[in-house]
């Protein structure tokens, strides 16, 4: 056996994952985090770095073209996995990383390979067709269906057809399918395919001189590559400076599923910001970190306990979230791993102690403390007048005080998490708030953001967001039983 | 005093670096599993997690090159390979025991001018991808570098005036009996602080951060990623030990030889640095660098002026 | 100059491995031809290149330092003479640095060292 082939095939033993998660989709991001934890592959933060992504949640037709992006932007090996379904998991990984290894041992060469091979069908083929009778439940064929449905917006990808003969496209719709494995072969047929059609001019990109990238043709003065140059604008001292449009989201780790925040930057300053997020369908299942007062509310049996535990599990989420982006990962990922202690059902004896020491943890850190305190403020008077309802509004304060909040009804919280007696079926208030107001919380959340973001540093914006944490999964809650007699 | 060292020590040195950097980051690897997965259940578990920094090594070299549209490959690339050479090359004045691959009589200069170079790695490397996340995070180091650099520089130069000359062999031969870091306490522990910064690294890794999808290293890829993260590495290890001879009295010690001395005294050192990052969170420059201006820079010219009375009364 | 010299053989050494490591990184990747993508930013496009000039709200900072930095350029010799020249060098050096320090106090309270 080569020396080659062995080494390529220990490296992907432990792939990088990238993972992505829809609106929706928490209980699977939970699942997915655990197993990859499990397994001990390290995570990625952007494509450049990950040799999988792993997609959480049912995408939607709008969802192909950002999550092609992504995955076209990841160098080879990569194969994207769609996880739609609970407990799929495991296999999907599995199944994901026999498939980097095989696309690591087997490597294509230039583009120029890859347009020769592509209509006659490529090696990777038959490893797929191996897949399918590995009894995973998919009701279609076409595995390797990674061409998005619709062509990804009107930029010269009307030549997607070419380079790629695999019909996969109808495949997309049958979806009912679980724990979706599409080994991805971005970067040999789709993932330069909107270069196909334009000539050869990859060899020769990276000059800086202006080209036609992406099929624009002759562009207007100033666009290089497809793209404009950034122009100036006033700023918030009456400066002309350079001004940025980027996008923010929704392929961000830790960052809310599905958000997308259009911000316009001078520098690392937030000089303005649109909050725009996903389609949020409203799915069979209600909002996971909602569901024991929403199913107590449409007069299931519910326990007091269970409750506290998916408030408990939300905050530890949330606050292992925030403390991962002020960068404090020990105890980022001990926030992370009691919450999944929590949810798989620990009991309090087993996991207080654990979980007084790492509040305390916090509480008692002087740096975080000064590192964050003073951003983001919202006093109670101004979030009240807002609508916004749960700890948000009884923090009354900064980032620092809404973290300490969490943690606070946490620790209040584990005493009670073995709590049998039924939830009082008049109980609508979530992890976020009010469940039975006007508008979902989390709305509120996205609502107060832009007043919050705006002046405040690219820093300061990502663990406001991340203090405050919407949950776009409650987008869905339309109907919320009760809100009308709210 | 210091020997001058043969010149194929200038091949063992960066092999050494190497060697180092790769336990340090082991050694944080099996710290970092603890805390998410729990203890190691056995030796093999903990010996399968410290080896993670290797496999990760591997796994880049099997990565597609990459770059993206419109980039500065050369100014990007330049910033990517300045990171190991400006360690390495910072590296040449370390002794081992008593004995460097180079001793000039400015070493604390070449070292300064050397470690110095990180400023134009980063941002380089964070301006070449033409990538907003990554500009954000390049522009981070150089508000750091404003943060940091001064009290450093301070720090380094008070060691040297303890021992009035800029001779790395000198200050440790200064070292004779009381180690620097007892009598400049304050020099010392900013001097810590500041090889942090300066290698990008825990508490300073706000140019790196995740809040910007890993910053000035967002956009890299393959080797070049290995490159730049594996030579922040080589920087934390001689950052750090370089306040071996410069504070803690290089290979002086009771017993054993001077090379050993050296060898605990570094990896007492990084132990110290790697464990200590978890205490804290990042530290963002708009906060820092009122502490650093208005705390640290004040706190090493009091540490100087009294290294100067000592000398001037000895 | 043969403290230099080593420093030269190093540099070459460090190249050397560099250029090995790329050429075990072209022998082992998975594809040679690189990869040519957009930039990262959660995966939308973003408006326009990000090469810009960026708004740097620590420009006062690099004032001071530039100051202080020069200063550093008298700091290193001066080490090596201080029991030479004896008192007074400690003097002149430290009212140097106090007079610059006063500046630095001075932009501190006019705010040059906070910019959110």
């Amino acid at each position: 056996m080569d020396l080659r082939g062995l080494v390529r095939r220990t490296a992907m033993n432990r792939p990088a994952v990238l993972a992505v998660t829809l609106p929706g989709a928490t209980e699977l991001r939970l699942e997915a985090e655990a197993e990859v934890r499990r397994r001990g592959w390290p995570v990625a933060g952007a494509p450049a770095a990950a040799d999988l992504l792993v997609v959480c949640g049912v995408p939607a037709p709008e969802d192909a073209e950002w999550l092609d992006r992504i995955e076209r932007s990841m160098p080879e090996p990569a194969v994207r996995v769609v996880v739609e379904d609970s407990g799929q998991v495991d296999h999907a990984l599995g199944m994901a990383s026999r498939d980097l290894t095989d696309r690591a041992v087997t490597p294509r060469g230039g583009h120029m390979d890859d347009r020769s091979e592509a209509p006659v069908g490529e090696p990777g083929d038959n490893q797929r067709g191996e897949h399918e009778g590995h009894g995973d439940e998919h009701g279609h064929g076409a595995h390797h269906d990674n061409s998005p449905p619709a062509a990804p917006e009107g930029r010269g990808h009307d030549d997607h057809g070419m380079g790629h003969s695999h019909g996969g496209h109808a495949a997309h719709s049958g979806h009912e399918g679980h724990g979706h494995h599409r080994p991805a072969d971005h970067a040999a047929h789709m993932g330069h395919m909107d270069h196909q059609g334009h000539g050869d001019h990859l060899d020769h990109q990276g000059h800086g001189g202006p080209m036609d990238h992406m099929g624009h043709g002759i562009h207007a003065m100033g666009e290089v590559a497809g793209l404009p140059m950034a122009e100036r604008a006033d700023d918030r001292d009456e400066l002309r400076l350079d001004q940025l449009h980027v996008p923010l989201g929704p392929g961000l780790s830790d960052w809310p599923a599905g958000l997308v925040l259009r911000l316009t930057l001078q520098g690392d300053v937030v000089q303005g910001v649109e909050v725009d997020h996903l389609p949020v369908a409203s799915g069979p299942r209600p909002p996971f970190w909602d569901e024991p007062w929403l199913r107590a509310a449409h007069g299931e049996e519910v326990t007091r306990g269970e409750a506290v535990r998916r408030r408990c599990a939300a905050h530890l989420d949330s606050a292992g979230r925030l403390l991962a982006l002020v960068g404090w990962d020990d105890v980022a990922v001990r926030c992370r791993r009691l919450r999944d202690e929590l949810l798989a059902g620990a009991w309090r004896e087993g996991i207080g102690g654990d979980l007084r020491r790492t509040v305390r943890r916090v509480g008692r850190s002087r740096s975080l403390r000064w590192s964050i305190a003073g951003l983001g403020e919202l006093p109670a008077d101004r979030a009240r007048a807002a609508g916004v309802t749960g700890p948000a509004l009884a923090a009354d304060g900064d980032v620092y005080d809404r973290l300490l909040m969490w943690l606070t009804e946490v620790e209040r919280g584990v005493e009670e998490v073995d709590d049998t007696r039924p939830l009082a079926p008049d109980d609508r208030i979530g992890p976020r708030g009010r469940l039975d107001g006007p508008r979902p919380p989390s709305q509120v959340l996205l609502d107060v953001l832009p007043g919050l973001l705006t002046g405040a540093e690219f820093a300061c914006a990502r663990i406001i967001v991340a203090s405050l944490d919407p949950d776009l999964d409650e987008l869905a809650l339309a109907t919320v039983p009760g809100a009308a007699h709210a | 005093m210091p020997d001058a060292a043969p010149l194929w020590a200038a091949v063992v040195l960066p092999v050494a670096l190497v060697v180092a950097a790769v336990v340090t980051a082991g050694f944080d690897a099996v710290l970092s599993g603890s805390a998410e997965r729990g203890p190691a259940g056995g030796v093999r578990e903990a010996g399968l997690r410290a080896t993670a920094p290797l496999r990760e090594a591997l796994r880049l070299l099997v990565q597609q090159p990459r770059r993206t549209t419109a980039a500065d490959r050369l100014l990007g690339r330049l910033g990517v390979v300045l990171v190991p050479v400006a360690a390495v090359l910072a590296g040449a004045v370390l002794p081992w025991g008593f004995c460097a691959v180079s001793d000039p009589s400015v070493g604390i200069v070449w070292f300064n001018a050397m470690e110095a170079l990180a400023w134009a790695a980063v941002w380089l490397a964070g301006w070449g991808p033409n990538s907003a996340l990554s500009l954000i995070g390049g522009y981070r180091f150089l508000a750091q570098g404003l943060a940091y650099e001064l009290p450093h520089m301070f720090a380094i130069t008070t060691a040297a005036l303890g021992a009035e000359s800029l001779r790395v062999g000198d200050v440790v031969a200064a070292q004779d009996g009381l180690w620097f870091a007892v009598w400049m306490p304050a020099a010392f522990v900013v001097y810590l602080l500041s090889a942090l910064a300066m290698a990008f690294w825990g508490p300073f890794g706000h140019p790196l951060s995740r809040d910007a999808a890993g910053g000035a290293e967002a956009e890299l890829a393959g080797v070049d990623r290995l490159v730049f993260l594996g030579g922040r590495w080589l920087l934390l290890v001689v950052t750090a030990g370089f306040s071996v001879p410069l504070f803690l009295g290089g290979g002086h010690g009771p017993l054993l030889p001077g090379w050993a001395w050296t060898l605990l005294k570094t990896a007492a050192v990084l132990a110290l640095l790697v464990a200590g990052r978890r205490a804290l969170p990042v530290l963002r420059m708009e906060r820092y660098m009122e502490l650093a201006w208005m705390v640290l820079v004040p706190l090493t010219l009091l540490q100087a002026l009294f290294v100067a009375v000592v000398v001037l009364n000895r | 100059m043969d403290a230099w010299q080593p420093m030269l053989v190093l540099l070459g050494v460090v190249g050397a491995g560099l250029v090995g490591l790329y050429g075990l990184g072209l022998w082992l990747a998975a594809a040679r031809a690189p990869l040519e993508t957009g930039p990262f930013a959660g995966g939308l496009e973003p408006g326009e290149h990000a090469v810009s000039r960026f708004h740097v709200r620590w420009y006062p900072v690099t004032m001071i330092f530039l100051a202080f930095d020069m200063e550093m350029l008298f700091m290193y010799p001066w080490v090596k003479v201080v029991s030479e020249v004896g008192t007074t060098a400690v003097v002149e050096m430290f009212l140097f640095l106090g007079i610059l320090f006063a500046a630095v106090a001075y932009a501190w309270r006019e705010g040059a060292l906070r910019w959110t």
